[in-house]
């Protein structure tokens, strides 16, 4: 009897012999997207299985499990080398030796995250990590990082595909993959992020980018207008959203719903662009957090107040009049000359 | 003779035509990018633009007139050793208790320096060091895509808006202390910027 997913049997015998082995490991993840990944429209993740990679392990939708899931990553470990695709979902927790992240049991062990994603990331053909927390570190390494969490790249000393998002666009996630099955590495920006997907910022590809221009600004959540006053991280953020859209069928992304964007794609996602509502990230000291308008609003308060003290001690003590009267009475210039006289005939001897 | 002209006069020679025609495009440049980054920062039309298209227009123009005029003063400042009167060294470190007691109405005596006081070399290092900061984030900010490592040294575009704003939000003190003191503490030297002699 075929398995079953939605409506369309999986047929078996289907798979092209070119497609690629496929892991997906999920690590110190909420599991958002690889939920994320299942609703691509096209391809679909039925596509994904049949035609496209073999998957043999994705922690989400796998039968196999304990022994059965853990030998299968070994397999791939001492059969396929160099040959399989590694997909990271999730930080990597490196406080108590990885403990924070156990993935299944190996010899009656814990195979931690830090460990499999050493061993199979070194392996691997390519590394994607997908979501921000695997690309960037993302929630799950925001402040104070209890398990000491850390983006994949901070583990593997190869390049990793980031691919971000909080969670990670279908699209995004279903369309590196393709590309990397069928035409190898897509081309990347800076940080290590398709451009495909992230070569524009929000800001330029917004459908409200005119509102911006002409100061129509949204006051509060729920207006037609542009969201920058209300925290819009559109300018600082790379991605697509705004023509590709989301949740599966292309319906809508946070603007459209009349909501700032969060920048959840970006590497200082959260603590970095907190508060969301916020037009700049705060400002952290030692011990202090304070916000960026606030500091502004502080220098410019200690600025005018020195300059008005300053001004108002030079009135009292008489300097401020002594020292235009001394310019406009003639009596400075006179002295001025007498001293560059005598400097001059001075230099001259 | 005619060097002596403007010293009979009971002029004394303070700034050359070079560093006056530079700081007359540069101190506009500045104070436009003020104004307009602080609108861009926090747009509402009581800051004296009537939207952001504008607002981003100066800037950019500021930007520019910005980065020439300030890498010429850099250049000039090289060539001609100015730079030796501006950037403060031990005596001017030495010299700031009494500077300060002098500035803060503690002492009556004012102290005599030969053509910078210490918190005036301060005051021009402090901006001279703010302006590259500026320029380099500002730059980041202004082509993102070319200039992108530089958003990765700075951990995102977030991080470096901060940055630039923060770095604004001190040139702006920097400007409003350097504006205050030329006008009111020895008008004859605020008129060497105009004129050149004092």
């Amino acid at each position: 009897m075929p398995i079953r997913i939605g409506t369309e049997p999986l047929r078996p015998g289907k798979l092209s012999r070119s497609a690629p082995p496929l892991i997906w490991l999920g690590t110190n993840t909420c599991g958002g997207d690889a939920v994320s990944f299942l609703n691509s429209l096209d391809p679909g993740y039925l596509d994904l299985l049949r035609d496209l990679a073999d998957c043999r392990y994705l922690y989400l939708t796998m039968t196999a499990e304990g022994d059965m899931a853990t030998r299968i990553l070994d397999e791939m470990l001492t059969t396929l080398p160099g040959k399989y695709i590694l997909v990271v979902e999730g930080t990597i927790p490196t406080r108590s030796n990885g403990l924070y992240s156990v993935v299944g049991m190996r010899n009656g062990e814990p195979l931690t995250a830090l460990q499999a994603v050493r061993e199979l990331g070194t392996k691997a053909r390519y590394v994607v990590a997908v979501g921000t927390c695997a690309a960037f570190g993302g929630p799950f390494a925001a402040m104070p990082n209890p398990s000491g969490s850390l983006p994949v790249q901070a583990v593997l000393d190869r390049q990793v595909i980031n691919v971000p998002g909080c969670p990670v666009n279908p699209d995004w996630m279903m369309g590196t993959l393709v590309h990397l099955i069928r035409f190898g590495e897509p081309e990347l920006d800076s940080f290590n992020r398709p451009k495909l997907f992230y070569g524009e910022t929000i800001h330029n590809l917004c459908q409200r980018r005119h509102y911006f221009d002409n100061s129509l600004f949204a006051k509060q959540p729920g207006e037609p207008w542009c969201m920058y006053q209300i925290g819009c991280k559109g300018p600082d953020t790379f991605a697509d959203c705004p023509y590709r859209q989301w949740n599966g069928e292309h319906l809508s992304w946070p603007v459209k719903a009349n909501t700032p964007c969060i920048g959840c794609v970006n590497p200082e996602f959260p603590d970095g662009n907190a508060p969301f509502f916020e037009h700049l990230p705060d400002v952290r000291l030692p011990g202090v957090r304070v916000t960026a308008d606030r500091v502004g609003a502080l220098t410019a308060a200690a600025t005018v107040l020195g300059i008005g003290v300053h001004l108002a001690g030079s009135i009292l003590t008489g300097r401020l009049a002594h020292a235009f009267k001394q310019t406009f009475s003639g009596s400075g210039a006179r002295t001025r000359l007498l001293q560059n006289l005598i400097q001059r005939f001075s230099k001259k001897r | 003779m005619r060097s002596l002209l403007p010293i009979i006069k009971g002029k004394k020679p303070r700034h050359p035509l070079l560093a006056r025609l530079l700081h007359w495009v540069y101190a506009p440049a500045v104070l436009a990018g003020i104004l307009s980054g602080f609108y861009l920062t926090r747009p509402f039309p009581s800051q004296g633009f009537s939207k952001v298209e504008s607002a981003q227009k100066t800037h950019f123009v500021a930007q520019y007139l910005l980065i020439c005029s300030y890498l010429a003063r850099i250049y000039q400042a090289y060539f001609t050793k100015d730079y030796q009167e501006i950037l403060p060294g031990f005596n001017d470190m030495a010299g700031l208790p009494r500077f300060l007691q002098y500035e803060l109405f503690l002492s009556q005596k004012k102290p005599k320096y030969k053509k910078y006081n210490p918190g005036q070399k301060i005051l021009f290092t402090g901006l001279g060091l703010l302006i590259p900061l500026q320029i380099i984030t500002g730059l980041a900010l202004y082509k993102p895509n070319s200039l992108q490592k530089t958003v990765v040294l700075a951990g995102g575009l977030g991080p470096l808006r901060k940055w630039h704003y923060l770095a604004g939000v001190a040139v702006f003190a920097l400007s409003a202390g350097h504006i205050y003191f030329a006008c009111t503490h020895d008008p004859n030297k605020l008129k060497s910027i105009f004129t050149g002699y004092e």
